[in-house]
């Protein structure tokens, strides 16, 4: 219609014509809809599996032997911006951890942590890790502030494990709380 | 002094009309879940999925929701007129199905009684269509008024001027099809189209496919879908008309949305492609009801298809394809299909 | 017999209709009366065995005009001190044409001036509403029905030229 003084544009008026461009537009709508959906089913029966650079919650590891690689040396909690580590350490030689001293208590209060990892570069003996675990959520705070003993258990996606992937996985509601537990052994790329 | 006969007709009657009003009552429920559903599925969503299986139970749910909200009435409304303008939208889109046949006739396979498949023959059919359909919008226009708000009261102003803009051009739609086919009686304009398909409106050549367009461009605008819902539009009038109403009131409103979709689907069928009649006479032999259902069927997909294929028109451009694009082709077209018909 | 009770309900909404028409205060509200006015003549028409009619009643008055006038109503929120404007000096001559119409409509009424032919049309021309209307309007009353077009393309031409006057500057 701007156009117009440059003469009448033939194949323009053709196109408006015979709908061109609102059948190309049916065309591509049509296309999507029989598309397959790219929708993840989180929580029902699938889940997203982060890749092992992912910083989720923390995880305290083991050495092969099941000593535990802490030292307690208050790195972490001197390095986090935060403050959301507290570590005692206390004097053990029971051969629970790789030395003498252990933490009597490491616990991070996951409401505070901003998971941005400095107290894993400043662990010297590679014993605290942002592992894959994401969901977080709870109903009262008590579950927000993580003890040792928790966080010594192996978390459900082993670090052998690639990431990057939706697994399969089951929605379970318990008295405790709702879970998604995943299934590790079926897994399918990301649609997109 | 009332006879037997008369008696039975009365009472077939009434339970045909009892049996269709529940029909098209209900008709909105799975129409929703189709809609949300093709929309999720056109954007590569699912759409309702965890209420039942498919989220086919979806409808049910938003209907107990509907039914449990709390009916609010502003303050400064106009009580009366807001009450009852929900019901003056949805009448008419109800009383316009005494007028549309779903068939010719229906043999009962057991008893080998014929029904009618219609409520009546009335011999000016498509005028009486054309009439009441457009009562719809005094429910749009009063709701709007009654309201007493800002948005409501542009939604029912954009609704009316809107209405009596392409209601023109849907008329002239209708008078072509009316010229095609000899009649008033959509019985009968169905009949003028039986054979094969060569023999529908839409492709008596050249003016059915233009007659079709105007048609549907212009029922398009007047049942108020995108990409000419301009009176509810919620980018610039948060929802437009029904903006203040709530609750089952609401649903009023969106249950005449949808009967007037279910509506213009049907006419599509009759004016145009034929209605029950086979497109090929050796395909004759699947039952007419289920021919006129599927081309039903694909125009409702048709409606939701577009709704989430194009965008919304602005208002002035709504105003330009009105009045200056189809009055004007329709007025050209009735001159021709008048040349040819002699 | 049931024609006549259908006839005295819808006779009687149209006139209480009509008569709230010129009495509620709120321009709105009075539409809305007008509306149901004119549904109840359409009625009538459908008794007088003239669905077309009454089709186009409906369709013409209700379904269009009707919109306008609401339409111009809401847009123009008239108050009180407007009407008073509006009306000045005009409601005397007003009432005096008024009266005159009415006498000579009751006068022709009573003489038997306004009277239609009834029954010379069977059941089969009665099916064929809309044709009998249209052989009508365009054999016997094509004078009449010209006049009114030429009417009708006056006003037109009228409305047109009145907005482009407002616009030139």
């Amino acid at each position: 219609m701007e156009d117009g003084k440059k003469g009448l544009d033939i194949f323009g008026l053709i196109k408006s014509v015979l709908f061109t461009d609102f059948v190309k537009g049916l065309v591509i709508t049509l296309g999507y809809n029989v598309s397959r959906s790219i929708t993840l089913r989180y929580p029902d029966t699938e889940k997203w599996i982060p890749y092992r650079r992912w910083r989720g919650m923390h995880t305290l590891n083991k050495d092969a032997n099941g000593r535990e690689l802490c030292v307690a040396c208050e790195l972490c909690s001197r390095a986090c911006p935060t403050q959301c580590i507290t570590v005692i350490p206390m004097e053990d030689a029971t051969g629970r951890g790789i030395a003498d001293r252990v933490a009597k208590v490491w616990k991070v209060d996951l409401v505070r942590c901003l998971f941005c990892g400095f107290c894993e570069d400043a662990c010297p003996t590679t014993a605290v890790r942002l592992g894959r675990e994401y969901e977080l959520a709870c109903h009262d705070l008590s579950c927000t502030v993580k003890e040792r003993e928790g966080l010594l258990k192996p978390q459900p996606v082993p670090e052998s494990f690639e990431g990057g992937v939706v697994v399969g996985a089951r929605f379970v509601r318990t008295p405790g709380g709702i879970s998604v537990v995943a299934d590790l052994s079926k897994s399918r790329k990301r649609a997109l | 002094m009332p006879t037997l006969d008369l008696i039975l007709e009365v009472i077939l009657l009434t339970v045909k009309v009892a049996v269709l009003t529940q029909i098209i009552f209900a008709l909105p429920m799975p129409l929703t879940w189709l809609e949300r559903k093709i929309a999720g599925h056109i954007q590569v969503r699912l759409g309702p999925w965890r209420v039942g299986p498919h989220g086919i139970l979806q409808p049910f749910a938003d209907a107990i929701k509907l039914l449990f909200k709390e009916d609010i009435v502003p303050d400064k409304a106009d009580k009366i007129l807001f009450k009852i303008a929900p019901l003056i939208a949805m009448v008419p889109a109800f009383a316009v199905f005494a007028a549309i046949p779903l068939g010719d006739t229906f043999k009962i396979p057991v008893i080998g009684a014929e029904v009618k498949l219609y409520l009546s023959d009335m011999n000016v059919g498509a005028l009486y269509i054309l009439a009441i359909g457009g009562l719809s919008v005094y429910g749009m226009i009063l709701g709007g008024w009654a309201s007493n708000s800002k948005y409501a009261l542009l939604g029912g102003l954009r609704c009316s001027a809107q209405m009596i803009s392409y209601e023109i051009a849907v008329s002239f739609a209708v008078i072509g099809v009316v010229m095609l086919s000899n009649s008033l009686n959509l019985l009968e304009i169905v009949k003028s189209q039986g054979g094969s398909f060569l023999s529908w409106n839409f492709l008596y050549l050249p003016v059915g496919p233009v007659w079709f367009a105007i048609f549907l461009i212009g029922s398009v605008a007047e049942i108020n879908r995108i990409p000419f819902d301009l009176s509810e539009d919620e980018g610039t009038l948060s929802s437009g008309y029904h903006t203040e109403y709530s609750g089952m009131r609401f649903s009023f409103f969106m249950l005449a949305e949808y009967v007037a979709m279910v509506t213009v689907s049907i006419l599509s069928v009759i004016f145009f492609f034929g209605g029950w009649n086979a497109p090929f006479a050796f395909l004759s032999f699947i039952p007419p009801i289920a021919w006129f259902m599927g081309k039903v069927c694909f125009f409702i997909y048709f409606f939701m298809w577009v709704r989430f294929t194009l965008p919304r028109y602005r208002y002035d451009q709504l105003m330009k394809i009105g009045w200056k694009i189809l009055i004007p082709l329709s007025l050209v077209n009735i001159l021709i299909t008048g040349l040819m018909l002699i | 017999m049931f024609e006549q009770f259908f006839f005295y309900i819808f006779a009687t909404v149209a006139i209480v209709s009509a008569i709230c028409v010129i009495s509620v205060r709120n321009p709105v509200h009075s539409a809305v009366f007008l509306i149901v006015c004119l549904l109840q003549v359409a009625a009538i028409f459908v008794l007088l065995r003239s669905p077309f009619l009454a089709a186009a009643q409906v369709f013409i008055y209700v379904g269009a005009v009707m919109v306008l006038f609401l339409f111009a109503v809401m847009v123009l929120d008239m108050g009180k001190a407007h009407w008073k404007e509006h009306l000045h000096g005009q409601s005397a001559p007003a009432a005096v044409l008024a009266g005159i119409l009415f006498i000579l409509l009751g006068y022709m009424a009573l003489k038997g001036r306004m009277t239609a032919p009834l029954g010379t049309y069977n059941e089969a021309a009665l099916v064929k509403n809309t044709e009998v209307v249209g052989r009508a309007l365009f054999t016997k009353y094509i004078f009449p029905f010209e006049v009114v077009s030429v009417i009708l393309l006056l006003a037109l031409v009228g409305a047109i030229a009145l907005v482009m006057r407002e616009k030139r500057p």
